[in-house]
């Protein structure tokens, strides 16, 4: 159960998810960009972001469709080669929206989907991690979605922390937050008088 | 769309890396809590006119109802939203007293705003007596040390210090043998680094 303050899961919950009202709602007119009165028509199809759709849905007033993300298309592309399909671009939360939304729609499909596309994705990162130089961000990166580079991050760092235990040397650091100002400050110096 | 610019907020926090700090966007936190003043009047007028219609408002499920249930549900999200932006940024401060001392450098302390400074002084000055009444310094040694002493080459004009029982001289480009404990606070602000053959 993520946080309250956790950012990534308000992030999250930004993403838009199209639903159709079931009711009329007054003074609301801004969701709805067709609407020339400030209200929202019973029946008329909207995109709200999922923090709002998924209330509204508990109180039925909307109903959900399934996201594009999850489309029969993407599936196909899963299938084909899971590795090389670029799930950023559909949706950064892929996999953290698939879990919320599998029980506000009636697809009961998406679990096993998000299983496969995991599974089939997971190999290829764990290798690349591991693999990976360390200052250049390997460009298959962009493909992740959020949660994948997160874990690729994890593995990258914890292979760094490895080779530099392995090798010995300085474990005592200038605290991080000062190093990135001293390089603004440089520049900065030959302008002043 | 409503809660958008609080999410905004947030994402210019996700994008920063963890444990910096960007400064502190007070223009769009104060745009965000006119956000919210204006839901709440949204919301309140939506009330009353279920009020005037003499409905009882427990159990009318109408527009307005809707209405009134989307303006309080984006006044949530807002509030939600503006915590976590506060709260992150409390973290890092809080771990800044561990990491850079009790003051603060000027290019830092730009970024806070004014209740952030009060937390970390507060922060800092409960340390500091739960410190004194332990009459143990928690911020040393926070790697845990191989030896009492190490070497270290001085990066920065220091001038003179007094360590322990005797002062000592710390130029620039200079090493020294010291007590670990001593030269810690100096590496982590970076005047500092520790020598390796």
């Amino acid at each position: 159960m993520p946080g309250y303050y956790d950012i990534d899961d308000i992030i999250m919950e930004e993403e838009p998810i199209s639903v159709v009202f079931q009711v009329g709602a007054h003074g609301v007119g801004l969701l709805d960009p067709g609407s020339e009165t400030n209200n929202v028509e019973n029946g008329a199809k909207v995109d709200l972001p999922f923090w709002l759709a998924h209330e509204l849905y508990l109180r039925q007033a909307v109903s959900i469709s399934v996201p594009a993300c999850f489309s029969q298309k993407t599936r196909k592309e899963i299938q084909a080669d899971a590795a090389c399909v670029d799930l950023r671009i559909r949706c950064p939360y892929f996999y953290e929206l698939g879990c919320k939304i599998v029980p506000l729609v009636s697809d009961k499909s998406i679990g096993s989907f998000l299983h496969y596309a995991f599974t089939g994705r997971y190999k290829e990162i764990l290798s690349k991690s591991h693999s990976a130089s360390v200052v250049t961000v390997p460009k298959f990166s962009t493909r992740l979605t959020k949660e994948e580079s997160q874990l690729f991050e994890a593995a990258r760092s914890s292979m760094l922390a490895f080779k530099k235990w392995r090798l010995g040397g300085s474990r005592l650091e200038k605290a991080s937050i000062l190093g990135r100002k001293r390089k603004t400050t440089i520049p900065a110096c030959p302008s002043t008088p | 769309m409503y809660g958008r610019r609080a999410s905004q907020l947030l994402r210019e926090l996700a994008c920063s890396e963890t444990g910096q700090l960007t400064a502190f966007n007070s223009d769009a936190f104060d745009q965000v809590i006119k956000e919210c003043n204006e839901h709440n009047l949204q919301l309140q007028s939506l009330i009353r006119k279920i009020e005037d219609e003499n409905l009882d408002i427990q159990t009318t499920r109408n527009e307005d109802h809707f209405g009134a249930v989307i303006h309080h549900l984006s006044l949530i999200r807002n509030k939600r939203c503006l915590m976590a932006y506060m709260y992150n940024r409390a973290e890092t401060i809080q771990s800044l007293r561990w990491k850079v001392g009790p003051v603060l450098p000027q290019e830092i302390q730009e970024k806070l705003n004014y209740s952030e400074e009060e937390c970390f002084k507060n922060h800092s000055a409960a340390i500091q007596s739960y410190m004194s009444e332990l009459d143990l310094d928690l911020t040393v040694d926070m790697v845990p040390p191989k030896d009492p002493y190490i070497r270290v080459r001085v990066l920065d004009d220091i001038g003179e210090v007094c360590l322990g029982d005797h002062s000592i001289s710390l130029t620039k480009h200079s090493l020294h043998f010291l007590r670990r404990t001593d030269a810690e606070p100096f590496i982590s602000q970076g005047m500092m680094e520790e020598f390796l053959e």
